[in-house]
This record gives structure tokens, C-alpha cells and sequence, in this order.
């Protein structure tokens, strides 16, 4: 019964699905017939349709942005770069049109095995790159060849030129093929394979203002690939010109000061933080990276040892060195352990316990007070002082001055320098601080590191009476605000015995830097010696000749000028220059003299 | 006769309930090898076009993603075609209709935006379609609620209000996705279902007169862009760069292939960069252009013949609920298979429907297969397996 009843709805259903089987008929038909109408009937149509009229997008690069210093001159720039191109089914044979233009291009045999290769591999209607920047006189030879060369073409492309070559390269950065750690960097921005973006410097930071939109072009292009009509156009967005803090002229006066030593000097307007100079040497050419390196040239770069690829002035960590001495006297002034009447003896050295801390000049200073200690740089009188407040005051009057963390400038890569600790020591090094760390703390040795900029940056906080501000590379077209990090509330007179004691660093008999006093203003600084290696002395307090250069000590200097109303704060280091009065004040000399003088003039 | 007048769910226990398992071997010789074998074909010929459409070289990766979904769904029909028991399809089939269904209304509150419209469900580890989901589970509540009715004289108008609800219910709530081309595939599947469970030819008739009386009201009811794509439909010519590119593009590119075609890799129209979804949605233009009129035919062929065999699996299932449930199932590969290839031939509108088996892309892919998956499973369990008529 149930049976009976599933067989007739089965006998039902079959002719339904018959007349479903015969739909599916219908439609075979029906598609199968379309497919004859558009293939067989109207295919030739089609074909002509297909070959006369392809349709196709093309990027319309939209150009970089410029990067230019803080009196509008141009820094980074965009150059054409002419390529010769090539449509291989064009060419009625690569190989033989490779052939005609080697001798014009001198491309040796590789360089041709790599463009047939690259033409073996994609459709051969699109252009193959045979050679890019072509000079103009292989430019000309080419143009007047091309009769000869059917299916070649010119293309010009934007690339990428610093007009000054090395100058401030650590600062502006170079560009190269985005990479895929770039494309999650910059996930917002849509690159193509191939695309260049910023890999350091100010190209990085500022890639997204800098690159602009690209825009996109619809052609109808013929069989021969040339354009027959645009359709629609999408314009490119040109990317944003970028103002830089930097003083071009400075800044090439700063590298010439610089040159043959390995250092980096940041010049600063202590009154906004702005950044005037940042100079590294040895440097880099950015043009090198467009135009690709040789192994060699890229091995000799990677492994010099004076490393030209790294920004100095905020990657390179140092012993400040005496350039710390200043942060240890407002220590131990706001602790009130220090006046200024207060003198004491320097012998040369200083025993505590089984140990003999040296002061530099192991003949001794004789009886000081603290701006005397400034002045000469005195080593014993800050073991002294720094026995007496120890290291938790240093620790926090140094941080109040900016060092032992990022400045926060805009640029990648900055390194925090260190200001140990007991805290610190406890955590990295699993002991206690012992009080012979304080004393070689407050020389600014030990285990004390901080930048060039760093080392800036707390002598503006000293020049402005107290103000650390975030130092800046670019000048916004909105308009430039000074963006203050802290407020130090340094006092006022303390701030007096300081700057006081850094003018007879210049101005005293036995000031430090006595001998690169500026020109045309009244400047105050202070002289660092920072030692590489750590028992260059003897038990006995003779002197180790030190020969080997990496074996010597970096010579450091900070200062701002003009002493009564600051307007420029420098800080020099250079590496294994020795003593910072003899090498890195002399280098502080020139950049103020040049400045001033400029300014005087006009 | 008497079960019968006592009313629809008491019927379900009918002889061929209580039907014991095939053995294995009897499983394995009643496996359909030929709709596997159809299957496997269409699906290496839509791997080869797959490769010329992504311009091969580097982008082969995308090709072995693909292949691994398609093993990855293979070895699901596989399991679904021998493992369980026919009767449990049956008996959860409104239990999943209704999760379904529930998921649906979820994708609309808690769903993520792609491409302008809500569909899908981030699970983590994967996004999921509940729209996809849809389309088997409403063909499977259709087959048992027919099954349940057990109806002999036809479908009558008092019976079609409930399957319609069914089809209507989710219908509506993939239309506020939107996505047209699965509204367009679970309404068209539904029908065909309520039209092989034996709805009176009065009632397809009226059907298709309200259908076409209510298409000027589903017109009021579509975004711009799918009434743009309707109007470019019949006028492409009119906006050659907006909507009416990818068809006459797609046009010159199969008219082009010709009749011997272009030859693999070579098709010019599929290479340069004028269809923003030649490997998915548009894949069949490239087939078309590179292999030409008797490649497409021939490809066309293979999908004819997988139909006319489910619609031979569904006549020899074992009861109705096998029976509908073929039907639905071959109805959804068939339909989703005009639809796309409708539209890249300029027939149809372009609804953004891929073609089985071929596009790149798993979700579609991955309900394909269990379709196919349910059918072989009916095939295994048709009437001639191990069942006294």
C-alpha cells in the first residue's frame, strides 16, 4: 500500500524530471548556440575586435614628493631617467635586436641573457626593460637607430636624485624596492610589485605624505601595442613636498668640518628644538642606491668599519664622557650638597678602598670650586661630590635633562643611550650597585651611554634655562610649533654657576677648550673624553701608549653660542679623536664661526 | 492508505526506513565512478584554464591553494557519500535548515562587509557563508517536508504555503545581504523542488505568472548598482567603461577565441589586465578564447552530462526524500552553472556567480562537493541497493 503510493508519486516524478532532463537539453542548446553565434558565426568580428581594441589600464605614477631644507632648497628631487624598451613579438627576434643595440649600449653578453630571459617570461605584446638610464649620448645613437629597430621604444621614467649627493644622507634616506615587510609597515598604501618606498630616513618616515596617489589611465591600444584613444583618465595625486629643519649651508659646512674623522655633529636651535644639522661621517651617496651597487662597492660599505650607513647621531651610543659633568653639579646642587663657595683639593687621584681612581691630569688640579671643576674638567672634584649624593640624584637629574631615552625625533632606528641605575644593575647584571660605579658614573664613564643628539638636546635644555624639546626635522606647511618634552624646572640660579663654569671651559686660563675659542661671538661649552678602552692605566699610574686607533679614546663636545642668548647648541663626536678639547671643540669652532659670520654679513 | 489519513509526519516510517546499510562492497559498486569521473575531468580543465588565467609563473601558488581546496572538498564527498546513514539527513534536515537559517540572521547583525555587502561570518579560523550553507539546507527541509506530506495527486494550492515560507524566509534575509545571484539560485532551486514533488502544471503556470508579475516590484527593490548591471544587460554599449565593460569584454573575448581558439596561455583579451575577475567569476571567457567553440562546447558538455546523470541518481533514490533532495541538488550545481556562463556569454546579468568547479575560490567549491557528496550518498542507497521493490 505504501509501495503503491511511493510508485506513483515515482511515476509522477519521473516525468517531471523528464521535463526537467529535457530543460537541461533546452539550455544546452540554448548556451551552445550562443557559443556558436559569438565563436563561429561572429568570431572573425570579434578577432578584429580583439586585436584592433584591446582595452588596457596604465599606471599613471604620481611623482614623489620633493624634501627641501628649511630655506626652500631642493634636497630630493625627481629626474627622468630615459629607458630602451622593447615589444618582443615586435622585434621579429629578441635575440637579433638585442644584437643591434649592444654595441650602441656596450651590453655585455649577461647583461642580454638577463633580457631574453626576462622577455621569455611574460607575454611577448608587453615591453621588456632593456636598459635603463641611458646617458645622452646613448640616448641619441638610439633615437637616430630606431628606424632600425622595430618594436624598441624610449620610455621615460621619474627617479629619485640627490642633487648633493652625500649631503645629510643619513637624514633623507634612500629608496628601494618595497619589500614585504614594507607592505605590512605601510598596509594602508597599495604598492605593486617593483613599487619603490622609503627604507630609511625621512623617505621612510614620511612615505605616505611623500608617495601621492598613483592615477590610472584607460587606452585602447592596436595590435602593434601603441595607443590608439585614451578613454578615461584617473590623475595621479602628486605626493607632498616635505620642509626640512635642516640649513643646507650648515649643514655642508658641519660635513666639511667633519671630514676624515668618523663622528657626527647636530647643530640645534635651542629656542625650538629644530635640528639645523645632522651630519655623519663617513657617509653614503643616496644616488648609489638607484643606480645599484657592485658586490664590491656594497661589501666595501657593509663592512667598513667606520660604518657609513649608520646615523651617528642618533644610533651611535658613547661615554658622554665630562659632557655628563654638568647633569652631576644641578644634581648635587638641587641636593643642596653643593655651593659655590665650596672648594676642594684635587691631588691627581682619589683612593677608595683598595682602588685609585685617577683623575685625567695625575699631576693634580690643586684646591677648585665648581666652576674652576667645569672649567678644567676636573675629575677628582666630581668623585667627590659624587660621594657624597651618590647615584640616585645623577640618575634623575640626568633623565630630567633627556638622557637615557628617545628624543622622539621623527626618524628610524634611534637608540635610547643608558643611564644605569640601581634598579638597572640589579635587573641586568644581578648585583648591587657599588659605590666605585657612582664615582665613574659621574665622569660620565662606566656604564653611562648617550647620543650626539641626546647630548644636543640636554645642552639646549641647559642654553634655554630648562625647556627639553622634542628635537624636529620638518617644518609642516601649517606652520611650526615647538613640541615641548618636559619642563626640567631647573633653577635659575644653578642654571648661572653652570653656564658660567661652560664660558671658562673657553675663556679661562686653563679652560679646556681654550684654544677653539669662536670668532665672533662669546660661546660656552664643555670638552668629553670618553675612554674605549677601560684599564688604559697601570697600577702604578703610568700611561699605557695607546697606538691602535680603535684603541683610542672619542673625543666629544657640546656648546651654544652666543653665551648671553643662545640661538645654536652643537654637539660633536668624533670617534677615537682623541681629547675632545684638542679634536671635537676645534669642529664646534669652525660651524659657529661660519654662522656667525654669515649672520654678521647680512 | 489509512497512515495517510492520519496526516504527514507519521508516513516518515515507511519500508524503506527500516533498509539496513549496503555492505561496503555493495557501497563501492554502487558508487557513481561515472559522475566522478565527470567531476574530476571538469575540474582538471578548470585548474589548466585556472593557470593561463593567472598568467602561470609566479602566481602558481594560487593554483596549489586551489587544488588543496579541492582536495580538501573531494575528500568530503567522498566521507559524505559513504560514511552515515540516509535516514539521518532526513531526520536533521529541519534541525539544519534552522541553524541556517538562525546564521543568517546573525551575518546580518554581527557579519563582515566585503565588497559592499554583508554575507559573510569571521569565525576565526575561517569566514564563512551562511548564504552558501542555504542552499543545501533548504533543498534538503523541502525534501522532507514533501516526503512527510507524502502527496500522490499532485501538490495542491493549500499545501504550497509552507514550502513557500521555506523558500521565502531565507530568501528575504539573503536579499538584505545583498547577493543576488545566491537569492536568484535558492529561489529558482525551490521551485524546482516544489515542481518535481509534483505541484499541479495549473500551479507552475500560476507560479510563473505571479513570478512575472512580481518582477517589476523585485526591481524596485535593487540596489543602483543591480539595476545597472540589469539595464547594462541589454544596453552595454552604453557604458563601455563602467558597467558595461566586463560583458563586452567578456564578449570579445570568447567571440575572439573563434573556433579553434587562441591556444593555451595565449589568449590576448584574457591577459591583458581588462577583467578584474577573470579567474573567478569570468574564467569561462578565457576558456572560451584560448580553447575555442569546441573546447567551450565540449566543457559545456561535461557539465550536461553530470546533470542528466543526477537526475538519474534522483530517479532510482529509494524513497521521495531521495528522490527531491537529488533533484534540488542537481538543480543548484545546473543552475548556478547557466547562470555564470549566461552571463560571461552576455545572456544573463552579471550577478557574481562563480562557476562550479572552475572559479577560483572555496566557499562555492566546498557546497558544489557536498551536493555532489549527498547525491553519490543517494546513489549508494538507491532502490537497486539491497531494497525489494
Amino acid at each position: 500500500m505504501l509501495e503503491d503510493d511511493l510508485e506513483r508519486f515515482r511515476s509522477g516524478a519521473r516525468r517531471r524530471l523528464l521535463v526537467l532532463g529535457g530543460l537541461n537539453g533546452v539550455l544546452f542548446v540554448l548556451l551552445g548556440g550562443r557559443l556558436f553565434h559569438l565563436q563561429v558565426m561572429k568570431g572573425g568580428a570579434y578577432r578584429v575586435l580583439a586585436e584592433n581594441n584591446r582595452i588596457s589600464l596604465q599606471p599613471v605614477s604620481a611623482p614623489r614628493g620633493l624634501i627641501l631644507d628649511r630655506f626652500g632648497k631642493i634636497l630630493v628631487e625627481n629626474s627622468p631617467d630615459y629607458r630602451l624598451a622593447a615589444i618582443p613579438e615586435l622585434t621579429g627576434g629578441m635575440r637579433g635586436f638585442l644584437d643591434r643595440v649592444a654595441p650602441i649600449l656596450s651590453m655585455s653578453e649577461e647583461d642580454l641573457e638577463t633580457v631574453l630571459r626576462q622577455a621569455k617570461r611574460q607575454r611577448s605584446f608587453l615591453p621588456v626593460k632593456v636598459r635603463a638610464r641611458l646617458s645622452w649620448e646613448e640616448l641619441s645613437r638610439i633615437e637616430a637607430e630606431i628606424y632600425n629597430l622595430p618594436g624598441g621604444m624610449i620610455q621615460v621614467q621619474s627617479i629619485r636624485h640627490y642633487p648633493y649627493d652625500k649631503l645629510a644622507a643619513h637624514v633623507l634616506g634612500y629608496l628601494g624596492e618595497v619589500s614585504e615587510s614594507d607592505i605590512r609597515d605601510f598596509h594602508d598604501t597599495r604598492f605593486r610589485s617593483g613599487d619603490l618606498v622609503g627604507k630609511t630616513g625621512t623617505e621612510r618616515v614620511y612615505e605616505s605624505e611623500l608617495r601621492g596617489r598613483e592615477g590610472v589611465r584607460e587606452v585602447e591600444v592596436n595590435a602593434l601595442g601603441r595607443q590608439v584613444r585614451e578613454l578615461k583618465l584617473t590623475p595621479a595625486v602628486p605626493g607632498q613636498d616635505l620642509y626640512l629643519t635642516l640649513d643646507t649651508t650648515l649643514q655642508q659646512e658641519s660635513e666639511a668640518a667633519l671630514a676624515g674623522h668618523s663622528g657626527s655633529v647636530v647643530v640645534m636651535d635651542p629656542r625650538t628644538g629644530e635640528v639645523l644639522v645632522m651630519a655623519n661621517q663617513p657617509a653614503y651617496d643616496p644616488n648609489q642606491f638607484i643606480r645599484g651597487f657592485s658586490s664590491k662597492q656594497w661589501k666595501a660599505l657593509v663592512s667598513d668599519e667606520d660604518r657609513p650607513l649608520t646615523n651617528k647621531a642618533i644610533q651611535g651610543q658613547y661615554p658622554p664622557g665630562s659632557t655628563f659633568k654638568m647633569a652631576v653639579i644641578l644634581a648635587a646642587l638641587k641636593e643642596n650638597r653643593l655651593t659655590p663657595e665650596d672648594r676642594f683639593t684635587c691631588p691627581g687621584y682619589l683612593d677608595r678602598q683598595d682602588h685609585r681612581f685617577y683623575c685625567w691630569k695625575h699631576r693634580g688640579h690643586g684646591a677648585l670650586n665648581l666652576e674652576q671643576a667645569i672649567a678644567q674638567s676636573c675629575d677628582v672634584f666630581f668623585y667627590k661630590i659624587a660621594e657624597k649624593i651618590g647615584i640616585d640624584p645623577i640618575e634623575r637629574m640626568a633623565r630630567n635633562l633627556g638622557l637615557g631615552s628617545l628624543s622622539g625625533i621623527r626618524l628610524n632606528g634611534e637608540q635610547a643611550g643608558l643611564i644605569p641605575s640601581r634598579a638597572w644593575k640589579r635587573k641586568v647584571h644581578k648585583t648591587i650597585w657599588y659605590p666605585g660605579e657612582t664615582l665613574i658614573t659621574a665622569i660620565g664613564q662606566g656604564y653611562v651611554l648617550s647620543t650626539p643628539l641626546q647630548l644636543a638636546n640636554m645642552t639646549a635644555a641647559i642654553a634655554n634655562g630648562g625647556t627639553l624639546y622634542r628635537p624636529a626635522l620638518v617644518r609642516p606647511n601649517s606652520g611650526f610649533k615647538p613640541e615641548v618634552l618636559r619642563h626640567s624646572r631647573l633653577n635659575e640660579e644653578h642654571l648661572a654657576l653652570i653656564k658660567k663654569g661652560m664660558e671658562k671651559v673657553y675663556y679661562a686660563h686653563s679652560g679646556t677648550a681654550r684654544r677653539a675659542r669662536p670668532d665672533f661671538i662669546r660661546a660656552a661649552g664643555k670638552t668629553g673624553t670618553a675612554q674605549v678602552v677601560r684599564h688604559r692605566r697601570q697600577k702604578d699610574g703610568e700611561l699605557l701608549q695607546v697606538t691602535e686607533r680603535r684603541f683610542m679614546d672619542h673625543a666629544l663636545f657640546v656648546c651654544y653660542a652666543p653665551a648671553d642668548k643662545p640661538e645654536i647648541v652643537i654637539s660633536v663626536v668624533i670617534e677615537h679623536g682623541g681629547h675632545g678639547g684638542a679634536t671635537a671643540a676645534p669642529i664646534a669652532k669652525q660651524i659657529m664661526d661660519r654662522y656667525f659670520d654669515r649672520k654678521r654679513k647680512s | 492508505m489509512s497512515l495517510l489519513n492520519h496526516g504527514g509526519h507519521r508516513t516518515s516510517i515507511l519500508a524503506s526506513d527500516i533498509e539496513d546499510v549496503p555492505a561496503l562492497g555493495e557501497r563501492l559498486a554502487r558508487f557513481p565512478w561515472g559522475l566522478l569521473f565527470l567531476i574530476l575531468m571538469v575540474t582538471g580543465i578548470g585548474l589548466g584554464v585556472l593557470y593561463s588565467a593567472v598568467g602561470g609563473g609566479e602566481n602558481v601558488s594560487l593554483l596549489l591553494r586551489q587544488l588543496g581546496r579541492f582536495g580538501g572538498a573531494l575528500t568530503l564527498m567522498l566521507m559524505l557519500a559513504f560514511v552515515g546513514d540516509y535516514r539521518l539527513f532526513r531526520r536533521y534536515a529541519y534541525v539544519i535548515y534552522g541553524i541556517t537559517l538562525l546564521l543568517l540572521i546573525l551575518v546580518l547583525i554581527k557579519g563582515s562587509v566585503g565588497m559592499g555587502a554583508r554575507r559573510w561570518l569571521d569565525l576565526g579560523l575561517f569566514r564563512f557563508q551562511p548564504s552558501e550553507v542555504m542552499k543545501v539546507a533548504l533543498v534538503l527541509a523541502l525534501g522532507r517536508y514533501f516526503h512527510d506530506r507524502a502527496i500522490s495527486k499532485g501538490v495542491h494550492w493549500r499545501d504550497i504555503w509552507t514550502p513557500a515560507a521555506m523558500i521565502l524566509v531565507p530568501l528575504g534575509l539573503i536579499v538584505q545581504q545583498p547577493d543576488l545571484g545566491t537569492a536568484v539560485m535558492v529561489s529558482v532551486v525551490g521551485c524546482v523542488v516544489v515542481f518535481a514533488a509534483g505541484l499541479s502544471w495549473k500551479g507552475v503556470f500560476a507560479g510563473l505568472a505571479t513570478l512575472g508579475l512580481s518582477l517589476p516590484m523585485a526591481w524596485n527593490f535593487m540596489h543602483d548598482y543591480q539595476q545597472q548591471r540589469v539595464r547594462t544587460l541589454f544596453f552595454p554599449e552604453e557604458d563601455p567603461l563602467g558597467a558595461g565593460y566586463h560583458i563586452i569584454q567578456s564578449k570579445i573575448a570568447v567571440g575572439s577565441g573563434g573556433v579553434m581558439g587562441k591556444g593555451f596561455m595565449a589568449g590576448s583579451q584574457s591577459h591583458l589586465d581588462f577583467l578584474p575577475e577573470r579567474h573567478t567569476d569570468f574564467i569561462f571567457s578565457v576558456l572560451a578564447e584560448e580553447w575555442g567553440f569546441f573546447g567551450a562546447l565540449f566543457v559545456l558538455l561535461l557539465y550536461m552530462l553530470i546533470i542528466l546523470r543526477g537526475l538519474m541518481i534522483s530517479a532510482s533514490a529509494r524513497d521521495r526524500f531521495g528522490l527531491l533532495v537529488g533533484v534540488g541538488l542537481t538543480a543548484l550545481f545546473g543552475i548556478q552553472m547557466v547562470i555564470n556562463i549566461g552571463m560571461v556569454l552576455g545572456l544573463l546579468p552579471v550577478v557574481g556567480i562563480p562557476l562550479p568547479l572552475v572559479s577560483y575560490g572555496g566557499s562555492s567549491l566546498l557546497t558544489v562537493m557536498i551536493a555532489m557528496g549527498l547525491l553519490a550518498h543517494i546513489s549508494i542507497h538507491s532502490r537497486h541497493a539491497g531494497h525489494s521493490v
